[in-house]
C-alpha cells in the first residue's frame, strides 16, 4: 500500500428476511451509527462511496434514493456498484490520492423487495446463448460443484459441514439472519435445488446492510486506538461465458496472491488469524480454501475434516456464520470487510478469535465466482 | 494534492444507429481506438472502471462482467461504477483516483450505451422513487422541462427570449457536430427549425432535446511519470469533484442547483481558477436539453444568475466565441448515455492537446467537462490543462 488507511468504525443492523424499514431509514440508521460512534459530524465526513444495483434494489439509479440518507448531500460521493468490496477499495484509494482524509462507505440490498436471486442472476447470462437455457446462480455453481466433486473427490457431506459450521457460528452473531445447530444429515436431506446443490447448501436471501468509516494514518489516529489498517486489497474478474473459464481455476489465486504480496503474507495459514469468506454455497468455500492458499488443490474437503476452519481452529474461516447466515447479495462483501475489522480490533465480542491480529476479508459476484475481490487487514 | 493524473489516450465509437455491431463489438471498437490513440497494448492496461446507464437499460445484470473480455479485463481489476447520467464522469473519477492513489499507473475508463436496443425512457422512469414520484415525474423531457420553466420564471425572462437562446444553442450545436465525424446528429438546421420543431414537453421542442444513441468510449489515465514518456502530449487533470443533492425533485433548488455549482467551485480552487470565463478556453457541457445548458452556465459561473440568455445572444459560448461550448456538438447531438460523459472529458482532452482536429478551438490550453445524473440529482465535473 502506498500510504496507510484505516478502518476506524463499522456498523450494521440485524439482518433479516424482511426488514419493515425502507432503504433510506436503514441507510441513515447506519450512517448515524457510523457519525455516533466516533463523535463527528456530517459535515466533516470528507467523501462517500456506496454501493447497491439497479436490479438487487428495483430502483435504477440505485445510491438516488438513499443518497441524502447516507449523509452524502452536496459531498463528494460516487457509487461502486454491484460488489460492496469494490466500494470498499474505491473509498480506500480516494483516501490514499491525498485528496480526502476520511470516507463513508455504505453498501445494501433488500432481497425482500426484488425478484429471486435466479431471476436476477439469469439476468447475468447474454441474452442470447446463455440466458435461454436458464443459466442463473445456483444452476452455474451446482455445475461448478459437480466438475470439484469429479475431480477431487470432495463429498456432499463435506459441503455440509461448511454449513453445519456457519450457521453454527452465526449462533453467536446478533446480526445474523440465518444461525441454528444443525446436523449434517439435514443438510444432506434437504430439497435438491440443482444436483448436487441443497437448500441448505444455498445462502439466505436477506435485507441487509453495513456502513464503515475509514480514514487516512493522520486522521485515524486521531479518531481511535484501535485502528484497523489495510495491509492489502486485490480483485480481479475472469471471462463471461461460462464455457471459456475453467470453473475450478479461476482468478481467485491470482487476486489472493496479490494481496498476500502486498501484505507481505507468505504463508496463509500461519499468518493469517481469522478469515470472513463469501461463501454463497457450501461447497464454494472449500474450493476458496484452496484458491485462498488455505490448502493445496483438491484439499478443501480434507482442510474442513481437519476441523482447522472450525472456531478453534488455527484458522477460522467466517466466524461470523458468512453468507450462508446473511446475505444481503452488494451488501456481503463490505459485511465480510467489517466483520474482519471487528476481528482485528477485538470487538467481535462472542464471535471473537482469540488475538486476532491479520485477518482476511472475501467477496465474490457473478456466476460461480466470476468477480473476486481479497482485503487483509492489520493491526 | 497525490499523484498527478492525465489522460493519454482517447477512443470513441461512430455513434448512431449502430446495428452492424453487436455490443461487445461496440465497446470493443471504443476500447481498441484508445489503445491505438494511446500506443500501447491490452496488456499494458493494469485496471479497468466500466459503467452504463441502470441496468435496466442494457437488459444485463451487472454489465461489466458481461463486456469484460470486450474490454480486455480476463483477470484484471474491474469496477463497475454506475451513476445514472451522470455514469461517465463517475468513471473517469475512478479511474483518476484508481492511478492518484498509487495503486495503478495505468488504467482504462470504459463507458457504453446500445440504446437501440433498449427502452430509454422506459428505464429513465426507473428512476423516479416508485411510491410518489414515479406517476408523474418520470423520464428525462418532463423533469428538464420543468426545471427550463422553473428557470424563466424565476427570472421573470420572457418566454420568447428563452426560446430563442435555446434554439440558437441547438443550431450552435448541430453545426458543431458537422465537424465531429462522430457525432450521431449531423445535420444543418436553422432557429426556424428548431423553434417551429414539434413540442415534446412544453416549450421543450424536438431539436431542444437529444437522440438516442448507440455508442462507446474508453479513455486511458496514466500517473505523471509514464505519461510523460509517451510520444503524445498528455492533457493533464486539474480539478475535479462530483456531488448529490436531495432526491425528491421538489427538495432542491434546480435553477441556483447546488449540486452543480459546488463540484465546478471546488474543482476551479483545485485548478487554480478564479475567472473561469477568462481562464477556461473551452467546456464540454453535459446538455441533453437545451434549456438546461442555460441554467449550467450560470451554475458554472459563467456569467451572473439571470444572465444566461445574454451569454448566448452577445455569442460568448457560442463557436468563436470567448468560452466556446460543446465544440463536439456535445450530448445534443451524441448521446449513447453511459458513454457520454466520458465523451465529454475525453473531447475536453482532445481539445487542450490540440488534435480536436476539425472541430479544435485554437490555442485551447484549460478545459471543463461536466456530466449530470439522476432525476437532476447529480453533477460531476473534471478540468483538463494542457500543462501539468
Amino acid at each position: 500500500m502506498a500510504s496507510k488507511v484505516a478502518i476506524v468504525a463499522v456498523a450494521q443492523i440485524k439482518h433479516d428476511d424482511c426488514l419493515g424499514e425502507n432503504i433510506r431509514e436503514i441507510s441513515y440508521e447506519v450512517s448515524k451509527d457510523i457519525l455516533n460512534q466516533v463523535g463527528m459530524k456530517r459535515e466533516e465526513l470528507g467523501t462517500i462511496i456506496s454501493s447497491s444495483s439497479d436490479f438487487w434494489e428495483g430502483i435504477s439509479c440505485s445510491n438516488s434514493v438513499y443518497y441524502e440518507a447516507i449523509g452524502a448531500n452536496l459531498k463528494d460521493s460516487s457509487k461502486a456498484a454491484e460488489d460492496g468490496a469494490s466500494g470498499f477499495v474505491y473509498a480506500v484509494m480516494r483516501i490514499m490520492s491525498g485528496h480526502f482524509d476520511n470516507a463513508l462507505v455504505h453498501a445494501v440490498t433488500k432481497s425482500s423487495e426484488i425478484p429471486s436471486l435466479s431471476a436476477l442472476t439469469n439476468l447475468y447470462a447474454d441474452p442470447f446463448f446463455q440466458r435461454p437455457v436458464c443459466l442463473e446462480d445456483i444452476s452455474t455453481a451446482a455445475m461448478q460443484a459437480m466438475l470439484y466433486m469429479n475431480k477431487y473427490k470432495i463429498t456432499e457431506e463435506q459441503a455440509a459441514k461448511v454449513v453445519v459450521k456457519n450457521l453454527g457460528n452465526a449462533l453467536n452473531n446478533p446480526y445474523a439472519h440465518k444461525r441454528g445447530k444443525i446436523g449434517v444429515e439435514e443438510v444432506l436431506k434437504s430439497d435438491v435445488m440443482a444436483y448436487p446443490i441443497k437448500a441448505l447448501d444455498v445462502a439466505t436471501y436477506s435485507d441487509g446492510i453495513c456502513a464503515m468509516l475509514l480514514a487516512s494514518e493522520e486522521r485515524a489516529k486521531k479518531m481511535t486506538d484501535n485502528p484497523v489498517w489495510v495491509k492489502g486489497m486485490s480483485w480481479g474478474v475472469d471471462h463471461q461465458f461460462l464455457g471459456d473459464r475453467d470453473l475450478l481455476n479461476g482468478k481467485l489465486k491470482g487476486v489472493a496472491k496479490k494481496a498476500y504480496d502486498m501484505a507481505g503474507i507468505t504463508r496463509p495459514v500461519e499468518e493469517i488469524d481469522a478469515a470472513e469468506i463469501c461463501e454463497p454455497y457450501s461447497f464454494q468455500e472449500l474450493l476458496w480454501y484452496e484458491q485462498l492458499g488455505f490448502c493445496g488443490d483438491g484439499e478443501g474437503g480434507k482442510l474442513i475434516d481437519s476441523g482447522t476452519t472450525a472456531m478453534g481452529g488455527r484458522l477460522p474461516v467466517n466466524p461470523s456464520g458468512g453468507v450462508l447466515a446473511h446475505n444481503p447479495y452488494v451488501a456481503r462483501g463490505l459485511i465480510r470487510i467489517a466483520e474482519a475489522a471487528l476481528q482485528v480490533m477485538g470487538k467481535a465480542e462472542k464471535r471473537q478469535v482469540p488475538d486476532v491480529k491479520t485477518a482476511l476479508a472475501h467477496s465474490t459476484h457473478g456466476f460461480a465466482g466470476q468477480h473476486h475481490s481479497v482485503i487483509i487487514l492489520g493491526k | 494534492m497525490g499523484r498527478a493524473v492525465a489522460v493519454i489516450g482517447f477512443g470513441q465509437t461512430k455513434h448512431g444507429r449502430r446495428e452492424d455491431v453487436n455490443y461487445q463489438e461496440l465497446v470493443y471498437e471504443a476500447v481498441k481506438a484508445a489503445l491505438e490513440d494511446a500506443g500501447i497494448s491490452p496488456g499494458d492496461i493494469e485496471a479497468i472502471i466500466y459503467g452504463s446507464m441502470p441496468s435496466a437499460m442494457e437488459g444485463i445484470n451487472a454489465a461489466h462482467l458481461y463486456l469484460s473480455d470486450a474490454m480486455a479485463a480476463f483477470g484484471k481489476p474491474l469496477m463497475r461504477v454506475a451513476t445514472c447520467g451522470s455514469t461517465g464522469m463517475s468513471v473517469a473519477h475512478s479511474a483518476f483516483y484508481h492511478v492518484a492513489s498509487g495503486s495503478f499507473d495505468i488504467v482504462m475508463a470504459v463507458g457504453s450505451e446500445k440504446m437501440f436496443e433498449n427502452d430509454p425512457q422506459g428505464t429513465m422512469e426507473t428512476v423516479a422513487d416508485p411510491w410518489f414520484q414515479r406517476a408523474f415525474i418520470s423520464g428525462a423531457p418532463g423533469v428538464f422541462t420543468m426545471q427550463g420553466n422553473q428557470y424563466s420564471h424565476r427570472y421573470n425572462l420572457p418566454e420568447d427570449r428563452v426560446r430563442e437562446a435555446a434554439a440558437r444553442i441547438s443550431v450552435n450545436h448541430h453545426d458543431n457536430a458537422l465537424d465531429n465525424p462522430y457525432a450521431h446528429i449531423r445535420v444543418k438546421i436553422t432557429i426556424e427549425d428548431v423553434l417551429k420543431s414539434r413540442i415534446i414537453a412544453y416549450p421543450t421542442r424536438l431539436m431542444d432535446v437529444c437522440p438516442s444513441s448507440d455508442g462507446a468510449a474508453a479513455l486511458i489515465f496514466a500517473s505523471e511519470e509514464k505519461a510523460k514518456n509517451f510520444p503524445k502530449k498528455p492533457a493533464w487533470v486539474k480539478g475535479l469533484c462530483y456531488c448529490g443533492d436531495e432526491h425528491f425533485f421538489g427538495d432542491s433548488d434546480k435553477v441556483v442547483w447546488e449540486s452543480a455549482i459546488i463540484p465546478a467551485e471546488r474543482a476551479y480552487k483545485m485548478a487554480g481558477i478564479q475567472n473561469p470565463r477568462k481562464e477556461l478556453d473551452v467546456a464540454e457541457i453535459y446538455n441533453p436539453f437545451t434549456y438546461q445548458e442555460l441554467i449550467f452556465y450560470e451554475c458554472f459561473g459563467f456569467c451572473d444568475r439571470g444572465e444566461a440568455c445574454k451569454l448566448v445572444e452577445e455569442g460568448v459560448v457560442l463557436r468563436g466565441g470567448e468560452l466556446p461550448c460543446d465544440p463536439s456538438g456535445g450530448v445534443l447531438c451524441t448521446n449513447p448515455i453511459g458513454a457520454t460523459g466520458l465523451i465529454r472529458v475525453g473531447e475536453a482532452a482532445l481539445q487542450v492537446t490540440g488534435r480536436a482536429g476539425d472541430r479544435q478551438i485554437p490555442g485551447a490550453k484549460m478545459a471543463l467537462s461536466h456530466a449530470m445524473g439522476g432525476v437532476d440529482q447529480f453533477n460531476g465535473i473534471m478540468i483538463l490543462g494542457s500543462e501539468l
